[in-house]
């Protein structure tokens, strides 16, 4: 994980949160279910995908492809269908089939086994909604990508390791903050063992200043 | 001077025919004595089956309760226990939610579940933000004032008495109020995170005001209820039993004076006896099995899509198109609020996870002004979202890849505000029962949903007002997501037969004993959050029916 935060791990936190809530979040570090949605061909295609949307390109990564397994395995859907869509696995089934056809009209194998310009490549388009024919006939592609990117921001936000990575303070029952406020002042207060970030330096006033954009 | 203005922070009138914070555990957050709830046999005809367990239903139950009423909710969802069944934590409060499929359409779908539906004891009151704003005079005459929508068949001064009750229950905290019918709050302002100040100092650089609350939040201690500890998990259950919701501020005392919770107990009908035109009990399904509460009256309390929906598939010879349902009219006008919210990004860190989301709010764009090009107005609040929901508005504006990530990682430098536009009820974003059945064969529900123009340039005006605040804030950039909250209307209230399903004390117009005492008895929807004024309709219709039976 590449953060602002190197010295800060909200697992070193872990004792003070309250017992129901410490399972379920340690449980998706300790605990990572197997596949049980995907068959082993699609699970390649839907790691890939889930590594190239999320931007993973080396261990250790937030298993995102295990936990949209679950979600679509347990049917915990989010509440809702698009009248011009198919239910949410089908859709993932549809995507799935979809990733590989375009990677393999770009000459390769599979999408799994697709480089990266490849992989990007599609990615860019399906974001696009610029995919056509096949399978994508029978999606609303826009609301696909949508779909496929929600569920894959859950599993990956809802990951302590991706919380280093943002500075997020993660469960606070039942200890809370009583530093919060910063008006007119530089910076939020933190509680001490909130993350300090590495550097003071704005990127986006440095790039600007730099002339970097 | 009325009272309300006598009322000073710290002194205010307690809640005197309501001991639900007194009964509460002072060390445990589920409710206590339970297996000593009253229980009825369900040949024994009770005096009012109440579906659903929120803000309206609990609300009817408690009041009538003490009144001597003999009352079975049944509810969907499981009683919580939150010490158990909640935790701190974003993804595992998925359950809070109904998340059972609803089918969406029109030219504008609207994304149902977490934002807008819960499920369980308590309702979607459990994971709301917190925010209790009064509905304003203007709300309830919008026809006449405005020549769109429909006008109330009530006043706001026929609730005026029961929002001040409410507020003094729930209780809510927060700034004199200086908008609609200006009031005060019995509990003081909550302090306020630096996510919220730079929006506050921005609004004012562009002459708008804001106010701190109002919020269902406890500041200080509230009978065995306590102080909020500002961890920024509101939408996620109030584990700390500081935010109010029906579980907590009205069923410990419901239950204290005779009402049954059954709880996982899905309603799939309301039976009826053609003959008479009176309903006679609900078939409800427990356990993948059906079983039956008779009952002398029913009030239908499920919300803008359950409700339509139980009316919809409760037909019978006498009402072949739904329970009530002769003129068409259930399951129309139901309406949502623009709710378009716009993140700024700061040079310095801001934290918006910590403190609750609700923070602080305005509403001086509420009231029509023929000047913006469009009737009815909006109201701007602060959101705060936790890391999963800030991926939303990142992934909304196309981000992906090393920029979702890139963006992500600049969590801590973002403030996000919101607005609630006032759309129009119109009769075709309407509920109606699909061809497709839910685990027990009950059809599900189609939600279809369309701006109209005054929607749109509402919207639009509104969006260009937060872009205008984030400006005189200083921010460096800003991220746009459109999106919709809330849901009311769908078996409003009106004047007759001709015009809605209900009359004005709830009753439909069709079937004398049933009632329907929801959000979805609104005919216009203001931009106002709806908790509060759904359950001062529900204390309304209350002291209406107290002495009497139907």
């Amino acid at each position: 994980m590449i953060g602002r935060y190197p010295d800060y791990d909200v697992l070193q936190e872990a004792s003070h949160w309250d017992e129901a809530t410490r399972r379920v979040v340690l449980d998706r570090v300790e605990n990572v279910p197997p596949f049980r949605f995907f068959d082993e061909r699609e699970r390649e295609t839907v790691k890939a995908f889930c590594d190239t949307v999320t931007a993973q390109d080396r261990e250790p990564r937030i298993p995102v492809a295990v936990y949209v397994d679950e979600k679509l395995h347990d049917g915990s859907f989010d509440g809702y269908r698009f009248f011009d869509m198919p239910n949410d696995r089908e859709v993932w089934r549809l995507v799935v089939q979809g990733l590989d056809d375009e990677a393999r009209a770009l000459g390769a194998e599979s999408f799994a086994a697709a480089g990266v310009p490849t992989r990007l490549d599609v990615c860019h388009r399906f974001s696009q909604a610029k995919l056509h024919g096949g399978v994508w006939s029978r999606l609303n592609v826009s609301r696909a990508w949508s779909l496929v990117v929600r569920n894959m921001c859950e599993a990956f936000y809802a990951h302590p390791w991706a919380w280093n990575e943002i500075g997020f303070g993660g469960p606070a029952y039942p200890r809370g903050y009583s530093r919060f406020g910063s008006p007119h002042i530089d910076t939020a207060e933190r509680e001490e063992w909130e993350g300090e970030q590495a550097f003071s330096i704005d990127p986006v006033r440095d790039t600007k200043e730099r002339g970097l954009e | 001077m009325t009272l309300t203005t006598l009322f000073r922070k710290g002194a205010f009138a307690m809640p005197e025919e309501n001991d639900s914070p007194w009964l509460l555990h002072p060390h445990k957050r589920g409710l206590q004595n339970l297996d000593r709830m009253r229980r009825y046999g369900k040949q024994d005809a009770v005096d009012l089956v109440v579906v659903g367990a929120g803000a309206g239903g609990v609300t009817l139950a408690q009041r009538l309760a003490r009144a001597g009423w003999r009352i079975v909710i049944l509810e969907t969802g499981p009683f919580w226990d939150p010490d158990r069944d909640w935790v701190s934590d974003e993804k595992g409060s998925g359950h809070l939610y109904w998340t059972d499929t609803r089918v969406i359409g029109g030219n504008d779908p609207i994304e149902m579940g977490k934002n807008n539906s819960g499920v369980g004891v308590g309702g979607s009151m459990t994971h709301f933000a917190g925010y209790t704003p009064r509905f304003h005079p203007s709300d309830f005459e919008v026809r006449t004032r405005d020549g769109v929508g429909a006008d109330w068949p009530i006043s706001y001064w026929d609730l005026k008495d029961s929002f001040e009750r409410l507020e003094r229950e729930l209780p809510v905290a927060g700034q004199d109020w200086p908008w609609g019918d200006p009031h005060t709050y019995p509990h003081s302002a909550h302090p306020i995170a630096g996510a919220a100040s730079v929006a506050w100092e921005g609004a004012l650089k562009q002459g708008i005001e804001m106010r701190v609350g109002p919020v269902s939040i406890t500041n200080g201690k509230f009978g065995n209820r306590p102080h909020c500890i500002y961890r920024g998990f509101c939408l996620q259950g109030c584990k700390v039993n500081a935010k109010a919701s029906p579980l907590i501020t009205h069923l410990p005392d419901a239950i204290a004076h005779g009402v049954e919770v059954r709880a996982d107990s899905m309603a799939v009908r309301v039976e009826v006896d053609d003959a008479t035109s009176r309903c006679t009990g609900v078939t409800y399904v427990r356990d993948g099995r059906e079983e039956h509460q008779r009952a002398d009256a029913v009030a239908v309390c499920g919300y803008a899509i359950e409700t339509p929906r139980l009316l919809l598939n409760s037909t019978s010879p006498r009402f072949p198109n739904g329970l009530a349902n002769t003129n068409d009219h259930v399951g129309r006008y139901v309406m949502v609020q623009g709710a378009t919210q716009v993140a700024a990004r700061f040079p310095y860190e801001l934290r918006m996870y910590k403190a609750p989301p609700p923070e602080v709010s305005s509403e001086q764009f509420y009231e029509t002004d023929e000047a913006r090009g469009f009737v009815r107005g909006f109201s701007i609040q602060t959101i705060s979202p936790l890391p999963i929901g800030w991926a939303e508005h990142v992934t909304a504006e196309g981000h992906w890849g090393q920029s979702l990530r890139e963006y992500m990682r600049d969590y801590n430098h973002w403030s996000v505000l919101g607005v609630l536009c006032e759309l129009l009820p119109q009769a075709e974003n309407r509920v109606t029962v699909a061809g497709e059945t839910d685990a027990n064969g009950t059809p599900v529900a189609t939600f279809s949903h369309s701006l109209c123009e005054n929607d749109k340039a509402n919207i639009e005006y509104a969006t260009k007002v937060l872009e205008e605040i984030w400006d005189g804030a200083g921010a460096q950039e800003t991220l746009k997501i459109d999106r919709y909250a809330h849901l009311v209307g769908g078996c409003r209230m009106g004047f007759s037969a001709d015009d809605s399903v209900v009359d004005s004390s709830h009753r439909a117009w069709e079937v004398p004993n049933l009632l329907v005492c929801d959000g979805s008895v609104f005919p216009t929807q203001g931009a106002a959050n709806p908790a509060l004024a759904i359950m001062a309709l529900a204390d309304r219709l209350a002291g209406l029916l107290r002495r009497k039976r139907l």
